[in-house]
């Protein structure tokens, strides 16, 4: 062995442990997690820490007992899913619009929009709850549906403009061009086009909407709760039950974690645009 | 007025200069065509609120008291926040919490991504595996790292006291450590945030340069500094006040493990904000802190953002 090839192992055999250090720590907690789902309750308390252990499934039936999960889980659903939908169809078109007329109030907008992603969500949300009960919304899906949309429409608007910056105008003149209305240019051209980035940036607001936990426990009620909220009561209703709690979370945790490894392409795509195009 | 500029386009004096023109025509009203539904959302939900938040913060407005009278204070509530003790103490708690997460997660981030470069087999796998923390619930996050900082039962506590640590009521139970465990919990989640960005921005960098550097004998650590570093620079700067915005709005893992305790050594400035807003509900009050909150925001980004523009930073 050369000097070069030697030194080029010793650097790979280092890099890879240190690699494994890290994959270590970023899944040792997500390892516990699950396996403290299908542990019995005694065992997730147990000194030292179990790591191999006979799973059990019981954990689910008696969460399935407790509470209404699948409630949680379709509130959840609904609420993700209507507020990503709110924010995609009504920030897109913005973005859209932003990009094609630049000039001085697109900027404006686009920093007013900017700002709205900075304001401090205690900020918003005191008087956005007063809003709420004087609408009689406080309790219902569109209370939280709202604000989620809101805040996501901003950060929507803001990523597409910077998408559409990078898409040619030349498919959509000619598009125009064909006697297409405006309108019809960007439904039959911009948008198929910029379809790689509306994914992206619907999964973003589906998974910030999803995760949500601030909002959703002073906006929801008895009847619109949604997974973390059931987390939450899992750990504290009777006795901390750490098995429960993880049983639960499994239900928010894993449909998100899915999404992720289906659509990382997009997901790393997104974070890159949100950083690159400044 | 769409149709008419369809028809107008098949009439013969549309030739393709001003039929460019025209496609491009509307300046403002296009702009708002496009805008106003969203703009319309944001305004009634999000401006409305803001706006009510500043006016709100010159009264003395609680909404325990019977009369539910709004006194004017002027600007009362700001200077009762910054004479007050807890505010002073979350702020610095917060800017504490910031500076140690988002240095942290900024210098493991970078020897991760620059690890993640060197694209050995397997590479693709840790980087599947690095995007699970990103999508997580915070408030999971938050409850299972609190069960492993757990003093009696914890697997982090239990192994560290294996390897000879006194952590007496533990991790988030000594006021000296309680802050540096949260941090912990903000790395983990989000360091593969910072390094999945700066990988990707390294690998977009010309090879050209690099290649340059190398034929005029620079070592890889010259060349990671002179070269990688630089280019990088506009990428960190944007990881960076994203990560900042956020990490001031540390909210799930201090309500979920600590209750802003021991004392105050985790009380951060959001969630004293929500303990004076919705738990007291002194709503003019925690109106003013907020928009101090606010200020301090906007500022740190601006101060980034100006970074970020001096020559040779920007993209």
């Amino acid at each position: 062995m050369t000097v070069t090839t030697r030194r080029r192992w010793f650097g790979n055999a280092l890099s890879y442990l240190l690699l494994f250090l890290t994959v270590a720590f970023f899944l040792l907690p997500l390892i516990w997690l699950i396996g403290t789902a299908f542990k019995p309750r005694l065992l997730s308390f147990s000194v030292p820490p179990t790591w191999f252990f006979q799973p059990v499934i019981d954990n689910f039936f008696t969460i399935f007992r407790q509470m209404p999960v699948l409630q949680y889980l379709r509130n959840s659903v609904v609420v993700a899913v209507g507020s990503t939908i709110l924010a995609v169809v009504l920030g897109v078109p913005a973005g859209y619009g932003l990009a094609r007329h630049p000039g001085r109030t697109s900027n404006a907008l686009a920093f007013a929009l900017l700002v709205i992603r900075m304001v401090p969500p205690v900020a918003m949300l005191i008087p956005f709850y007063l809003l709420m009960r004087d609408f009689h919304l406080l309790g219902t899906y569109w209370s939280l549906i709202l604000i989620d949309a809101v805040l996501n429409v901003s950060f929507v608007a803001w990523f597409m403009r910077g998408y559409y910056a990078g898409v040619p105008r030349d498919m959509e003149e000619a598009a125009c061009c064909d006697g297409c209305t405006r309108f019809g240019a960007f439904a039959r051209v911009s948008l198929p086009l910029a379809l790689p980035g509306v994914v992206t940036i619907a999964l973003f607001s589906f998974i910030a909407s999803w995760n949500d936990f601030l909002f959703a426990m002073l906006l929801t009620g008895r009847n619109t709760r949604t997974l973390p909220l059931g987390i939450l009561e899992s750990y504290r209703a009777y006795e901390v039950s750490w098995n429960l709690m993880a049983a639960v979370s499994l239900f928010a945790v894993v449909p998100v974690i899915l999404l992720g490894f289906a659509l990382q392409r997009y997901y790393v795509s997104g974070l890159t645009m949100g950083a690159v195009r400044e | 007025m769409i149709s008419s500029r369809t028809t107008d386009l098949a009439s013969p004096r549309g030739n393709a200069p001003e039929r460019r023109r025209r496609f491009r025509l509307g300046g403002r009203t296009g702009l708002a065509f496009w805008v106003a539904p969203a703009l319309l959302l944001v305004g009634v939900f999000a401006i409305y609120p803001v706006a009510y938040s500043i006016y709100i913060s010159f009264f003395k407005y609680k909404l325990t008291d019977p009369t539910k009278s709004q006194t004017f204070v002027g600007f009362g509530n700001y200077l009762s926040a910054l004479a007050d003790p807890s505010f002073v103490v979350a702020v610095r708690n917060s800017l504490a919490f910031v500076v140690g997460a988002v240095g942290v997660e900024l210098l493991f981030g970078l020897a991760l991504a620059v690890l993640l470069n060197r694209e050995l087999p397997g590479m693709a796998l840790v980087r599947s595996i690095l995007i699970a923390p990103l999508t997580l619930t915070p408030l999971v996050v938050a409850l299972v790292w609190g069960a492993l900082y757990n003093a009696d039962f914890g697997p982090v506590s239990y192994y560290l006291k294996q390897l000879g640590f006194q952590l007496g009521r533990g991790p988030v139970g000594e006021p000296s450590l309680a802050l540096a465990s949260l941090v912990v919990i903000d790395v983990w989640q989000w360091t593969p945030l910072m390094a999945l960005l700066l990988f990707t921005g390294l690998r977009s960098q010309p090879p050209e340069l690099h290649d340059a550097a190398q034929i005029d004998g620079a070592s890889h650590w010259q060349r990671f500094l002179h070269v990688s570093l630089p280019l990088l620079k506009p990428t960190i700067l944007v990881a960076l006040v994203i990560r900042t915005m956020d990490a001031l709005k540390l909210f799930d893992s201090v309500f979920a493990i600590t209750g802003g305790g021991p004392g105050r050594a985790t009380e951060v400035v959001n969630y004293y904000i929500f303990k004076v807003g919705l738990t007291y509900f002194d709503i003019g009050y925690a109106a003013a802190m907020s928009n101090l909150l606010l200020i301090i925001i906007v500022v740190l980004s601006a101060l980034y953002l100006r970074v970020l523009r001096t020559p040779g930073g920007a993209s």
